[in-house]
């Protein structure tokens, strides 16, 4: 049985969040794989034993409940020390690293997992985001909608070349991050959603090659992504 | 609203001297800001002559033109667009503002609902409202208020309010979401009216003949503002129980040979409150997304609402937007048809009732059409 966490829903999911969570069920099903969603809400303990966590956006006074939710307990860098992947969108993008901003000009220390670093920028990055993939999935699409921005502070690899919109930096044309067992990126959509080859892609890093959906079950995923991809590029 | 335009463009101070002779109800907030105050309208109109944005033109110049449109009247009852609010506050002088509800809407113009309520908190010293105890971020806008009504209508629970306000803090959400609080003081405020079924405070029945639970509390919110401004409340009432469409909303649109019924679905909130609405109506139903400016942008939101209640309707899918509603119907197990408009529609569901449920655009093109 797949174990799929989100995290945090009732903080970081403002954005159609539960799209990512739904569309990697749909997609294992559609395989007949059997997995199981598990709300980890913010009052209860975050299970360690899961294979995919999803953390999502949120805003400010959310964010830094719920970074000081996940420090606290210390359960995703357990999860990912024994093996889960991480799928994690702007606001959960953003606290995995060294630090972020929030209302009030507070500096909110992050988890430290990814070597980045976040700070205000305005104007807010609002718009539709396109990449070139670093991971050999083609173009990928969202939509972007945050304060901050993100640098690297060490080497990393970032999920994508942007083509259009801003990505992690208005001075770098990158978006996101990839690690051996993270994939993170600015872009709602969801993600999943809107890319149905990147949440292939994410199942695949933790279970191994995986059956090729038909034409006909993955034509309305696939249709939305080129008709996304055909918008962005008008 | 060429008129509005005109008339700030000239003349800046005119909509402060416009107002400066009525007395001035503001209507704002994320969802029903038209509903009530045509509501509210109605039922002042049985005493006093009224000026009114019917039209739904809630910016600065639609604010403008309803004033300077019927510049006697002796009450003007404008609905506001939530980031309007505070400029309509410093130049109208309301003598009551109607806090609806806020909640997440087109985030890719209005941001963070707690900008919003801070937004409005700042704006608010030294006025009197009528707010929403329901709503975590009304009740911290409104306790900045120097008079608050507080109207409940025993709603539970917020779906963008985990956190408090306040402090920031996790907000402790208690009997099941009927009420709320914070160690840091914040907390659910007792009403002075509250509203069960269709009785206000044990008392008063409320009538509504526009379908669905938020209407009827936007009735009771017009009652209590009639009570307010001392209007026979037996006149009031039926008033409002005379009111069946607001601005095309609920309105009757035959297309071929189908019935439709048109419902407006703005954001997250909306589509869940219309699309419980709709599911004691027909059981053919289209579904109309757009994403231009006043839809919001950005259709995220699709996957902020539960359309597993569509199950077991015939259900067709189109607009702008058809592609990204397909690929939601189809996670949520919803079998469905995707239709280029509401003609091929018409010719698939022949010759009966149907619901339209549209996204802004969609529907302000069939409702004035």
């Amino acid at each position: 049985m797949i174990k799929i966490v989100n995290l945090l829903p009732e903080l970081l999911g403002t954005y159609g969040d539960q799209g990512n969570v739904a569309t990697l069920a749909w997609r294992l099903n559609q395989r007949g794989i059997d997995n199981q969603i598990v709300q980890a809400s913010a009052r209860e303990p975050i299970p360690t034993d899961g294979d995919f966590y999803l953390l999502g956006g949120g805003e400010d006074d959310a964010q830094v409940a719920a970074v000081e939710i996940l420090r606290r307990d210390n359960s995703l860098e357990k999860a990912l020390s024994r093996g889960a992947h991480l799928f994690a969108v702007c606001a959960g993008f953003q606290l995995l690293g060294n630090s972020f901003p929030a209302s009030g000009n507070r500096i909110i220390e992050g988890l430290g997992i990814l070597p980045i670093i976040t700070e205000t920028a305005t104007p807010r990055s609002v718009g539709e985001l396109l990449l070139d993939s670093t991971i050999g999935v083609g173009q990928l699409t969202g939509f972007e909608n945050h304060g901050g921005q993100t640098r690297f502070i060490d080497k990393l690899q970032p999920l994508g070349i942007v083509k259009r919109g801003i990505g992690n930096h208005a001075d770098e044309a990158s978006d996101g991050a990839v690690t051996e067992n993270i994939i993170a990126t600015y872009m709602h959509g969801p993600a999943l959603v809107r890319n149905p080859k990147l949440a292939d892609f994410f199942l695949a890093r933790k279970l191994g090659q995986l059956a090729e959906l038909s034409e006909s079950v993955d034509a309305v995923f696939t249709e939305l992504h080129d008709s996304c991809v055909a918008r962005a590029e008008r | 609203m060429v008129a509005g335009r005109f008339i700030l463009k000239f003349a800046p101070n005119a909509v402060e001297k416009l107002a400066a002779n009525k007395r001035v109800v503001l209507i704002s907030g994320t969802n029903g800001k038209s509903t009530t105050s045509k509501l509210i309208a109605e039922a002042l109109r049985t005493k006093y002559s009224i000026a009114h944005n019917h039209t739904g033109a809630n910016l600065f110049a639609g604010v403008a033109a309803a004033l300077g449109a019927n510049s006697d009247a002796q009450v003007a009852v404008l609905e506001v667009d939530e980031l309007v609010l505070p400029w309509a506050i410093e130049k109208t002088k309301p003598e009551l503002i109607v806090l609806l509800n806020l909640g997440r809407d087109q985030l890719d113009r209005l941001s963070e609902v707690r900008i919003v309520s801070n937004k409005w908190r700042n704006s608010l010293a030294g006025q009197t409202v009528l707010a929403s105890t329901d709503d975590p971020f009304v009740v911290f806008a409104a306790n900045a208020a120097q008079k608050r009504i507080w109207f409940s209508a025993s709603e539970k629970g917020h779906i963008d309010a985990a956190t408090c306000p306040e402090c920031g803090k996790l907000l402790n959400w208690i009997n099941d979401g009927a009420n709320f609080n914070c160690e840091c003081g914040f907390a659910k405020p007792d009403a002075n009216w509250t509203l069960r079924g269709d009785v206000l405070n044990h008392q008063f029945k409320v009538n509504s003949s526009i379908p669905g639970a938020a209407a009827l509390q936007n009735a009771a919110r017009a009652f209590i503002v009639a009570n307010e401004f001392g209007v026979d409340l037996e006149a009031a009432n039926t008033a409002i129980g005379s009111v069946r469409a607001v601005d095309g909303r609920f309105a009757n649109k035959k297309i071929g040979q189908t019935n439709f019924r048109l419902l407006l679905s703005k954001n997250p909130a909306s589509w869940r409150e219309t699309l419980k609405t709709s599911s004691s109506g027909p059981s053919d139903v289209l579904l109309i997304v757009n994403a231009n400016t006043q839809d919001g942008k950005d259709t995220s939101w699709l996957w902020d609402v539960d359309f597993k209640v569509l199950q077991g309707r015939r259900v067709l899918v189109s607009g702008d937007r058809k592609v990204d509603v397909a690929a939601r119907l189809t996670v949520d197990g919803i079998s469905h048809e995707v239709v280029d408009n509401e003609i091929e529609a018409s010719r698939i569901f022949g010759a009966t009732n149907a619901d339209i449920i549209a996204s802004y655009t969609a529907f302000h093109r069939l409702a004035n059409k």
